[in-house]
């Protein structure tokens, strides 16, 4: 019954594939033009974290598994799965046909070559935790052993934050950073400038999932339509909006939320809000005084007023959500609700009193990187101030804000951040933030909640689903009456792109399959 | 000293067009400088969320930024801190600049290693230098007339050392020398006294490239730390809002233009009249 | 000729050795380090620390020193964290982008600023002359990242004549790259325009002055050999100092002119690399663009001892 969800999808999957309504390009061809917010380093996508990435490389590269449209697990290029009745190994079968950009076929040798790499340099490679090792009985199947059994390993493996892509064997040395872009996916490296764009062309060799019909997440029946796609790097919001306007870009992310509504009026312009992208979060300081005192954070989650944090931090383009998971996902969970949005200065004033504070400074470390963040402080600080709170704002830029806000002892007292990889990929990405080691919220003496960390236990290791949510349910719960983090709210970030393309399905990240021009 | 030869030079000053017209720029943003906590009602800090992105209007003289803060305050207050800057790397420039000038220009032991550590700091491009020093020291009104004292103080250094190289070698100097004086007594009343000219001349254009260079470094969010109202934060925050809200980052960098325009005026005038032969120099 | 060579490049070498020294420092001291950079905005702690360790950013500052003076002795300057390609070829990468927006500028400069000098030092006092300084005036005083807000908002946005940023190489198609570097080569030249006017306006009326030309004058030369011929060669040398100025500036305008227009030049690559605490890219970037302006100055100075032959000048 574990992973029965994994196991009913794909099996489901398996019954309905190979039929004749799989998808076809309308149109092929044509040159597509991106526009993209952050510049992109590597394309290394086993030892990079960053979005703009996995923008890139996740239409490179593939997985044996991947998350389909709703975020459930899926099978890429394994065609089938077999988990052990005991738990203790699953066994893949790859899917048949599968050929590198380089043209040499895929056989198990890559993956295990690919799962060796990324258990030496792969960032998120915990994932492994639990596994004893791998193996490759024959050409076309990978076993994999597991010290103890772990319902949630199928979970883990199929996140798409850096997820195990398969490259060939001989890439199995590549230093960190230094991946040769050599995947299975429909688009191969055509060219990359960096700090200018990137350009992928369609893999003429590709050999789409028969075991669906249409796209789905990062998996299905995918399709290059386009001859090429580039991503250019367009740093300033204006320009990007600009350059949708002119034709310039064909699509563009992150569009400035005070351009959204003269874009509404643009018949050549599609506007594609996506919803939920991140969590606008402060994570407090449980260690450092005042807020090593719950009352004061207490106090402190009493009195904020999220829609005018959140209206602040995104110029008026959020949804209040409170909480590490959102109403549409299956993990959504109505526990610790009447923390959030309280707006209650009188509570909060008399927390304060009770906790005997005296004017301690309350520091609010942000950055001016993302601007959301640092608005977010900005009324935090006024809000605190309000009621008597010393808040003072220590504005550094993202790499110094992220040092400091793992250190207890330099001195912070809440840490603005938002959350959007992990609640995407569900409650058990997001509460390892919570967890230890290193738990964000900086326990006293590293000595983590108990009742935080039970719950934590509960949520990895218990058995069925519906056990697992609940322990989630308990482990919010604690996590928002404790006031360890405040979350605000639920940040909308908007791409767009011109009327005459069609399929670009708003996604985390830009999936350039199955997209074409209509004329 | 008698008075009247500095009373003609600023005869002189006054009568000149571009001085004049430097001087009163100038003026204008020494004024709002100084007079901002009272010609300002609203904390430049005050947020008003539900006044966002008010276009300057009879209400809000400058409008308001994308959190309702009142622009009219935000650019007065961001005056006084550029003035302040300005003042605090020219006196810094103008002690250390002189110091090590005259020091590289008089002591011929001390030149080759002194000029080497300037060539080294000037070998960098200027705005990388100042990046570099602010992100080490972290973002603050100090550290960043520190990085732009670092930055330019080499270029005065050069300047004075080369008026301190000609005076060494002019007869009334060596007489001293001669005579016996001691080396800080000569510099102090024969040499640095006769390279001042071109010592102010250059300070005043150095105000106007402090400014300007602090208003790039909050630009690129090094500056001072925001919310301190500057003229480059403010302009850095509200350059995503360029097409829908123009005004937020027209209002200061015309502001600045003038600053920076009044000083260069300023410069010149200073320059046609204190040291006419240093019209080569930019 | 070629002993001032020799000795301005030996001059040379304790100069970059500095460099090298406070740009290593000087990144070590910048709190924050490239794990930051590269876990992204959703890392967990154990993922920064497996990325230091990977970097060896957890071995003390006197090994991570001794390992980049040894890459150095053997010309290696180490690879890019971020980038994961040598610095080298990172740098080789973006300079030609630098060299041509800086060329760009560079002509445009010389073309206008020099053009606008000397029509007004021969029509001193009139309108074009006011006018001319008027305009060089507003070039030095102008910060060039709001001449390029307003650029992108008239031109690009506005009128939709350019477009808003990225680059295109001259060697892929030259009227994109026409038309992706005009805007940033403009608003980096002005200042140097400015610059420029001055000095040439200035030194051609010096000249002009002079007995020769005033002699040339009497003899019923035609005016425009006069200037063309005496005048402007004269001119000259001051100005060629002036150029060698210039091109330091511009490659400091670049900084934020490539980042302002999302140009992947020099400026761009070692500011996001300084942002991200890409060390190597840092110091060893750093090292190599110092050094070819200081190559630059001193063919800039050797051009001066070439133009004037009186000057064996010493600095």
């Amino acid at each position: 019954m574990r992973a029965a969800l994994v196991i009913a999808a794909i099996g489901v999957m398996t019954a309905g594939g190979a039929q004749a309504e799989a998808f076809k390009c309308p149109k092929v061809g044509g040159s597509f033009t991106f526009g993209q917010e952050a510049n992109v380093n590597s394309l290394d996508q086993m030892t990079s974290n960053t979005i703009s990435t996995r923008n890139i490389a996740m239409n490179m590269f593939e997985a044996l598994t991947t998350r389909d449209e709703n975020n459930n697990p899926i099978l890429d290029l394994a065609d089938r799965m077999a988990e052990a009745p005991d738990h203790l190994s699953y066994t893949f079968t790859l899917r048949p046909g599968v050929k590198f950009h380089n043209g040499k076929p895929l056989t198990s040798a890559d993956v295990v070559a690919s799962w060796d790499r990324y258990s030496k340099v792969g960032l998120d490679r915990q994932i492994f935790d639990a596994v004893a090792g791998w193996e490759a009985p024959d050409a076309m199947t990978f076993v994999v052993k597991m010290k103890t059994a772990q319902p949630t390993f199928i979970e883990k493996l199929s996140s798409f934050s850096i997820p195990v892509v398969i490259v060939p064997a001989e890439a199995k040395d590549d230093p960190p950073q230094q991946l040769r872009s050599i995947g299975t996916g429909p688009w191969q490296l055509a060219q990359s400038v960096p700090g200018s764009f990137v350009t992928l062309k369609r893999y003429d060799g590709y050999t789409p999932n028969t075991h669906f019909e249409q796209r789905t997440g990062f998996g299905g029946y995918k399709q290059a339509c386009f001859d090429q796609v580039t991503f250019r790097i367009v740093t300033e919001g204006g320009a990007r909006v600009a350059g949708l306007e002119t034709g310039e870009l064909n699509a563009v992310e992150d569009v400035p939320t005070k351009s959204v509504d003269r874009l509404k009026g643009n018949a050549n312009v599609k506007l594609l809000p996506l919803n939920n992208w991140w969590i606008q979060i402060g994570v407090g300081n449980a260690t450092q005084p005042p807020t090593d005192d719950v009352r004061v954070r207490q106090a402190i989650q009493a009195v904020l007023d999220m829609d005018e944090i959140m209206d602040a931090a995104t110029d008026g383009n959020y949804k209040l959500n409170y909480g590490f998971a959102y109403p549409n996902q299956p993990d959504y969970v109505t526990t610790g609700k009447d923390t959030y949005n309280q707006k209650n200065a009188d509570k909060a004033k008399k927390l304060l009193a009770e906790a005997g504070y005296k004017g301690q400074p309350v520091v609010l470390l942000t950055n001016k990187d993302y601007s959301s963040m640092y608005n977010a402080a900005l009324v935090v600080q006024e809000q605190l101030k309000a009621i008597g709170i010393n808040a003072e704002l220590k504005v550094v830029d993202w790499p110094t804000s992220v040092q400091m806000s793992q250190k207890s002892d330099s001195g912070w007292n809440i840490f603005f951040s938002g959350w959007g990889t992990q609640p995407a990929l569900g409650a058990l990405a997001t509460m390892a933030f919570l967890a230890p080691p290193g738990a964000q919220y900086r326990p006293k003496d590293d000595k983590d909640d108990p009742d935080v960390l039970a719950a934590w236990r509960d949520m990895s290791n218990l058995p069925t689903k519906d056990e697992r949510k609940a322990a989630f349910g308990r482990m919010q719960q604690v996590i928002l009456e404790r006031a360890y983090v405040f979350p605000f709210g639920s940040l909308t970030k908007v791409q767009a792109s011109r009327a005459n393309v069609a399929g670009f399905v708003p996604f985390r990240i830009p999936r350039m399959s199955n997209v074409y021009f209509t004329n | 000293m008698s008075d009247s030869p500095a009373r003609a030079t600023i005869r002189r000053l006054l009568r000149h067009r571009l001085f004049v017209t430097g001087l009163a720029l100038f003026l204008i943003v020494l004024v709002l400088a100084a007079l901002a906590p009272w010609i300002t009602t609203v904390d430049p800090t005050k947020l008003s969320i539900r006044a966002k992105f008010k276009p300057p209007s009879m209400d809000f003289v400058f409008g308001t930024d994308n959190l309702g803060r009142s622009l009219w305050s935000r650019t007065v207050w961001g005056a006084r801190l550029s003035v302040e800057i300005g003042v605090a790397v020219v006196v810094l420039n103008a002690i250390f600049g002189t110091l090590v000038g005259a020091i590289s220009g008089y002591f011929r032991w001390a030149d080759a290693p002194l000029m080497r550590i300037n060539d080294a700091l000037m070998a960098f491009p200027a705005i990388l230098l100042a990046i570099g020093i602010t992100a080490v020291l972290g973002p603050s009104t100090e550290n960043v007339i520190l990085a732009l004292a670092v930055v330019y103080i080499p270029r005065t250094a050069r300047i004075v050392r080369a008026s301190v190289l000609v005076l060494r070698e002019m007869e009334y100097v060596q007489a001293a020398v001669a005579a016996g004086a001691g080396h800080a007594r000569i510099l102090r009343t024969h040499v640095i006294p006769n390279a001042l000219a071109p010592l102010i001349v250059q300070l005043s254009f150095l105000f106007a490239y402090a400014v300007l260079t602090e208003a790039t470094l909050s630009f690129l969010g090094l500056g001072a730390v925001p919310p301190t109202p500057t003229w480059g934060n403010i302009m850095a925050e509200g350059r995503q809002y360029m097409i829908e809200a123009p005004w937020i980052i027209t209002i200061p960098g015309v502001l600045l233009m003038i600053t920076v325009m009044g000083l260069n005026l300023l410069g010149d005038g200073l320059r046609d009249v204190l040291d006419p032969r240093l019209r080569l120099q930019a | 000729m070629g002993r001032l060579l020799l000795l301005r490049l030996a001059g040379a070498v304790p100069v970059l050795l500095l460099v090298s020294v406070v740009s290593f420092g000087l990144m070590r001291l910048i709190p924050g380090d490239p794990s930051a950079a590269i876990a992204g905005l959703s890392a967990t702690p154990r993922m920064v620390a497996q990325i230091r360790e990977q970097l060896g950013l957890d071995q003390p500052l006197l090994t991570q020193a001794l390992h980049w003076y040894g890459g150095l002795l053997q010309g290696d300057l180490g690879r890019s964290i971020l980038l994961g390609q040598s610095v080298f070829w990172s740098t080789m990468q973006r300079l030609p982008v630098t060299m041509a927006l800086s060329a760009y500028a560079l002509a445009i400069t010389l073309v206008v600023g020099i053009g606008a000098g000397v029509l007004a030092a021969l029509r001193q006092n009139t309108w074009v002359d006011q006018a001319a300084m008027m305009v060089a005036m507003l070039g030095i005083s102008v910060p060039n990242f709001f001449l390029g807000l307003l650029f992108i908002i008239w031109f690009a946005v506005g009128l939709g004549w350019l477009p808003t940023g990225g680059y295109i190489a001259f060697t892929d198609s030259p009227w994109g790259w026409f038309q992706t570097s005009t805007m940033p080569a403009v608003s980096l030249a002005l200042l140097n325009i400015g610059l420029l006017a001055r000095i040439t306006r200035s030194t051609m009326l010096e000249v002009l002055r002079q007995d020769y030309v005033r002699t040339a004058r009497a003899k019923g030369l035609p005016r425009h050999l006069v200037v063309g011929k005496h005048a402007l060669a004269n001119a000259m040398i001051p100005i060629t100092t002036v150029v060698g100025i210039i091109v330091s500036l511009l490659v400091s305008g670049s900084v934020v002119t490539e980042t302002l227009f999302s140009i992947p030049g020099i400026g761009q690559l070692l500011t996001s690399a300084v942002l991200g605490r890409d060390y190597p890219m840092v110091q060893g970037g750093l090292l190599l663009v110092t050094a070819l302006l200081v190559l630059v100055n001193l063919g800039v100075d050797m051009l001066y001892a070439v133009l004037d032959p009186r000057i064996r000048y010493e600095r």
